[in-house]
């Protein structure tokens, strides 16, 4: 059981990137079919874990703090981009095109890794500390949302 | 409540490039000072053209590319933004690329350029200190990184401000301890400032472009700390001659250093990546040079026969500021620049248009050959000083092949950007 929302939110960004490796791998090996089900895989946990913030914990910060022009706003749009990346490498790997693929999931690499050091660093800090008071009810429904896709994984 | 509100402000994309796209320039001005000098150049450490050199590269290129990255930065690690970063950064660049010039002019046998590369740099680095220290200010240091950031802005401005006064003096030909202050400068520069950045720095970066397990958090809280206090502690007793405790403190300021190298290459050995690229290839040689130049430094500081040799001190500023800076900033530039040049495409799109993705701005094969054309020059400029007269002239000009194909490099991204930006608009404008 994680004790706050930086803790349980960083471990599942380090398990989304473990996917996107586990993809990186197969694509290496050539073995298509295995890519696009790790793929599959990979991309159901990213939209879970925008899912779980886009409608679980955005709106509570943002209630709190009053504002919804914020930083959510730009996590929202980030969110946006990356979905936009996975339908691009989505596509490569349905053409089989490696090369396409590599660039789509580079790109896609980074743009995860910037946008969970600004979450990491700066957006889960502040949900931590205006949110606290309602951990015992957010921290189990975040969870519960996180596992199951895991469990349907 | 934590000042960080602005993510959406990223700078600019002119704020940091006009920095990158200026290093490589400094880079191919050191080659044709190489080619110039000859020889001669790999005399001493002290001679004046060395020394135009070693500011060539470390004013004129680490320095561009460090205050550009550092604007990029801030906003991404911190959530701090430098305010109003157009302003900021044209006259930062202007004043640190004119400072760089008159430093290099100075030494070479125009000593009135001392005082005009004094006050260039002095603007150029106290207004990008201000701008940054003022971003931060209400940031707090919730990580290590964003300590370490903080730190390596005081390294920074001792660096300088000791160089002013050397500057000064060298102008104005005062009195003071020269060959004891350019000790004490060049420490503050290389671990203070330098290594200090490189490690706030590669504490994200490292584990998030390779995919490898964090640092460990006792060598990461620790680390930026030990990177100031052992400059600190050291420049003190050397300035009151404590001769045992100053060789102390400098080796530890070394060991430092050979730590973080080493602790850099273990973690890229556990990284996950399917691939080893170029940029993670040129990080790992930076690790190897600056373990090289650690060592390279106790043994000639132990051993007199070593130590008494005139080919020591430009080895150990090769493998450095070469070997291991220039290696990791040219492995920098080829994710962080085709990222930049893809993200900023992705906003003039405004979600509507999908930008191309970021491998295809620079050629794969160009990033791998200037790549090694980088290492080649390396190669050849370290074996240059046991064997000048051979091999001063093909150094010079295997830098300058490196440089000015890494500037090819990063030309042909800001082409591309242009051509999409032209693309995008004049789609956004055809369909309402």
């Amino acid at each position: 059981m994680h004790d706050n929302i930086a803790h349980l939110l960083t471990d599942d960004h380090r398990a989304c990137d473990t996917l996107l490796v586990a993809v990186e791998h197969a694509v290496a090996k050539a073995d298509w079919p295995l890519a696009k089900s790790q793929f599959a895989v990979f991309q159901a946990a990213m939209l879970t874990h925008f899912d779980v913030e886009e409608t679980i914990l955005f709106p509570r910060f943002e209630q709190k703090t009053g504002s919804a022009m914020g930083p959510t706003q730009v996590m929202r749009g980030e969110h946006g981009q990356m979905r936009q990346l996975m339908n691009g490498a989505e596509s490569a790997l349905a053409a089989g095109d490696a090369d396409d693929h590599a660039g789509h999931a580079e790109t896609l690499l980074i743009m995860m890794q910037q946008h969970n050091v600004k979450e990491e660093n700066v957006l889960y800090p502040m949900c931590d500390q205006h949110l606290a008071e309602q951990f015992a009810t957010l921290l189990p429904m975040l969870s519960e949302q996180i596992n199951n896709r895991q469990g349907a994984a | 409540m934590q000042a960080l509100l602005s993510f959406d402000q990223a700078p600019p994309f002119s704020a940091p490039i006009r920095f990158f796209l200026t290093a490589p320039l400094f880079a191919i001005l050191a080659a044709l000072l190489i080619l110039w000098e000859g020889p001669d150049l790999f005399v001493s450490r002290w001679t004046a053209a060395t020394l135009a050199l070693t500011h060539l590269i470390t004013v004129g290129f680490m320095l561009q590319a460090m205050l550009g990255a550092m604007i990029q930065i801030l906003p991404v690690v911190a959530g701090a933004n430098i305010a109003r970063p157009r302003f900021v950064a044209a006259v930062v660049h202007l004043a640190i690329g004119s400072g760089a010039l008159c430093l290099s002019a100075g030494f070479l046998g125009h000593p009135p350029f001392f005082n005009l590369a004094a006050l260039c740099l002095g603007v150029g680095t106290a207004l990008f200190a201000a701008a940054a220290a003022w971003a931060l200010y209400s940031v707090q240091s919730t990580n290590p990184t964003i300590r370490g950031l903080k730190l390596s802005l005081i390294g920074l401005a001792v660096t300088v401000m000791l160089g002013l006064l050397l500057s000064i003096a060298l102008g104005e030909s005062l009195a003071l301890p020269l060959l004891q202050l350019t000790s004490i400068h060049l420490a503050w520069g290389v671990v203070a400032w330098s290594i200090a950045l490189l490690a706030a720095v590669a504490l994200v970066v490292v584990p998030m472009f390779q995919l490898t397990p964090a640092y460990p958090a006792d060598f990461a809280r620790r680390f930026c700390w030990a990177a100031i206090v052992l400059p600190i502690l050291w420049s003190l007793v050397d300035l009151l001659g404590w001769q045992i405790a100053s060789t102390t403190l400098a080796s530890a300021m070394a060991l430092l250093t050979g730590t973080f190298a080493l602790q850099t290459l273990r973690l890229q050995s556990q990284g996950t990546r399917a691939r080893f690229d170029a940029s993670q290839q040129l990080w790992r040689v930076g690790m190897i040079c600056l373990i090289a130049a650690c060592g390279l430094w106790l043994l000639a500081r132990f051993l007199p026969m070593l130590g008494d040799r005139r080919e020591w001190p430009l080895l150990c500023g090769i493998l450095v500021f070469v070997g291991g800076f220039m290696s990791v900033i040219v492995g920098m530039f080829y994710k962080i620049v085709p990222f930049l040049v893809w993200l900023h495409l992705q906003n003039r799109g405004g979600g509507r248009i999908l930008a191309p993705n970021m491998n295809k701005v620079i050629a794969g094969w160009q990033i791998e050959r200037q790549m090694h054309a980088h290492f080649l020059s390396l190669a050849t400029l370290l074996t240059a000083t046991l064997f000048p007269g051979w091999l001063a002239y093909p150094a010079g000009l295997l830098l300058l092949l490196a440089n000015t194909w890494l500037l090819r490099n990063l030309v042909a991204a800001i082409v591309f950007y242009r051509r999409h930006c032209a693309q995008i608009d004049a789609t956004i404008s055809a369909s309402p």
